[in-house]
């Protein structure tokens, strides 16, 4: 079968009279897998015609971690701690997208206190995955010190998930039926406190990058991906509303109770660039996480006392049948397909549609044309994550 | 919904002989099944249709029943008004080799879906423009997402699954070869 990437012999570019005779042909250039602008371990293999990139080409696999084979032989509940390592950097989204899928073939209602709790740690989680996603972007175009303002603060939230999970990235804390632990009154108090900080914090950010002419003249107009571009690839996320769609499943198609919520869907305006470049991306993930502050506000005004966890039977068997449940995860929709056969302890097939996996695979229709270092500015904008895309 | 998009599909696609699956359980999804030679032209359609349009192909997952293959295919439309999602099944009776019609000339994104889905079920998709494997290496061996599949006790010349250090009171492995077991079953009996 014939390759997409046989396009036969390059054309020779003219400069000038003196060059006009030499040949010409691309370079093959293998960006990866130890890369630090790939934010893992993915190698894009590039064909470069001087400095420009005529081909990009994705080469996944590295961080293959056979997860659904691997949920296949696994009790229900013991599938959490490995949705936790698909993306490592919003394990608590993960979780939730996973316990909602078996919560909903096993019908449990979930208490009201968990169901709030559960809005305000996924939106915990959101601020601190965007923070990330801000400092390395920054570190991806030479800027070193947003990364660490980025990472004191991502910190303080990670401080908090460990003294209520115990763990530092990878929390097992969402159980099926409710929450492993309680919040106290004590650690809210904290969260409250670490609103205010955050706030002020966020508009210290805007100073320091996003206006920065340095940021906006690598990232404006470039490596534009338009509302159909998204629509043809299924990509999701900042990465769709950066392009000026206003979609975002906790308001277009709610769950849990998100509908109880008041906050705004940011969106990429082209107030520099055009919709649907690098800055339009950058630009709505640090707008959500000033919504996400919003949320968390509310939640706590909301919080009652009362149960955390749900009557749930001890050997969970589901009945036949398969769900399709997606959430918004901070990089985009996750999907999760399980299908369940009756009288099985585990699941039959656990499919993860992952938001990272569709937007690397938009990488080769952005990249044609590119300068090499327009698509590092690229490739960080999508805000990758391996361990979702290779599973 | 799904009983209206039946109507729909059949009386404007006639072959795709649409059925609609009622979930078995209240609590679960339901979904649509049409005949597989059928896809490509379905799934045109599906897009570009002006009663229920579906934008955005979300993913292709696909299910080993042991007696036969399942591909899933999961839609989506963006749309602020009229979200709605669908479940369109396609059932391969040929386990072995099953075999499509390639949808990466209707959605793009189909694309990386479909070497996945080759990847780990061995479905084969006709007139793709990449056919290649893409989680796992180009030179592995077997599907592994397929029921019956027995890991290989070697890569490459490179000893990796030694009985020595398998754990045989392991649950996961017993799980394992049972579901093996199963499998192999089921395929001798057909």
């Amino acid at each position: 079968m014939q390759s997409r990437w046989d396009i036969g012999e390059p054309e020779p570019r003219t400069i000038n009279k003196a060059t006009e005779q030499l040949k010409s042909e691309l370079l093959t250039l293998n960006m990866g897998p130890q890369h630090p602008a790939t934010h893992g371990v993915l190698r894009i293999e590039i064909w470069t015609d001087s400095e420009v990139v005529a081909h990009a080409i994705p080469h996944l696999g590295y961080l293959h971690r056979c997860m659904e084979k691997h949920s296949e032989n696994m009790d229900y509940r013991a599938v959490i701690p490995f949705v936790d390592r698909l993306d490592y950097l919003a394990a608590m989204n993960m979780e939730w997208n996973y316990v909602m899928a078996v919560e909903k073939m096993l019908g449990t209602e979930v208490p009201r206190r968990a169901e709030l709790l559960r809005i305000m740690v996924a939106e915990l989680q959101r601020i601190g995955s965007h923070l990330m996603a801000f400092g390395t972007y920054a570190l991806d175009l030479g800027a070193f010190t947003p990364f660490l303002y980025a990472f004191d603060y991502r910190e303080k939230i990670l401080r908090l998930f460990e003294e209520v999970s115990g763990a530092r990235l990878l929390y097992n804390y969402y159980w099926i039926g409710g929450l492993w632990n309680d919040w106290t009154d004590d650690q809210l108090d904290r969260v409250a406190h670490f609103c205010d900080e955050m706030e002020e914090e966020a508009k210290k950010y805007h100073e320091l990058v996003s206006m920065n002419k340095i940021f906006v003249e690598r990232t404006a107009n470039v490596g534009v991906m338009s509302v159909q571009d998204c629509f043809d690839f299924g990509a999701t996320g900042p990465v769709l509303r950066g392009a000026g769609f206003k979609w975002d499943l906790r308001k277009n198609k709610t769950y849990g109770l998100y509908n109880e919520f008041d906050f705004d869907i940011p969106i990429g305006t082209g107030e520099q660039g055009v919709p649907g470049d690098c800055w339009n991306r950058y630009i709505v993930r640090m707008k959500e996480v000033v919504e996400s502050i919003k949320i968390i506000r509310q939640c706590l005004e909301k919080l009652e006392p009362g149960s955390v966890m749900a009557k749930v039977p001890k050997i969970i068997k589901l009945p036949k049948g398969e769900v399709y449940v997606r959430t918004e995860c901070p990089r985009g929709e996750l999907g999760m397909h399980l299908v369940a056969q009756e009288g099985e302890k585990s699941p039959y097939r656990l499919k993860v549609k992952s938001p990272c996996f569709t937007h690397v695979s938009m990488l080769p229709r952005v990249a044609p044309g590119q300068m090499i270092a327009d698509f590092v500015a690229s490739v960080g904008s999508i805000d990758i994550v391996l361990g979702e895309v290779d599973r | 919904m799904h009983k209206e998009l039946v109507d729909l599909i059949n009386s404007n696609i006639p072959e795709a002989k649409a059925v609609f699956n009622e979930a078995t359980d209240p609590k679960a999804d339901a979904s649509i099944t049409v005949e597989a030679s059928s896809i490509l032209k379905l799934a045109s359609w599906l897009r570009t249709n002006d009663h229920m349009p579906f934008n955005v192909l979300q993913c292709i997952s696909g299910v080993d029943y042991l007696e036969y293959m399942e591909v899933c295919y999961i839609l989506a439309h963006f749309d602020l008004n009229t979200p709605r999602e669908l479940i369109l099944k396609v059932k391969l009776t040929d386990r072995v080799n099953p075999n499509l019609d390639s949808i990466v000339e209707v959605y793009p994104a189909a694309d990386f879906q479909e070497r996945e889905c080759y990847d780990m079920f061995g479905v084969s998709f006709n007139n793709h423009p990449d056919h290649r494997r893409i989680l796992c290496p180009d030179d592995w061996k077997g599907f592994p997402l397929r029921k019956d599949y027995v890991p290989a006790k070697d890569y490459n010349g490179m000893l990796v699954y030694p009985d020595n250090k398998m754990n045989f009171e392991d649950r996961e492995f017993i799980v394992r070869q049972n579901m093996i077991k199963k499998a192999q079953e089921k395929a001798s009996e057909s």
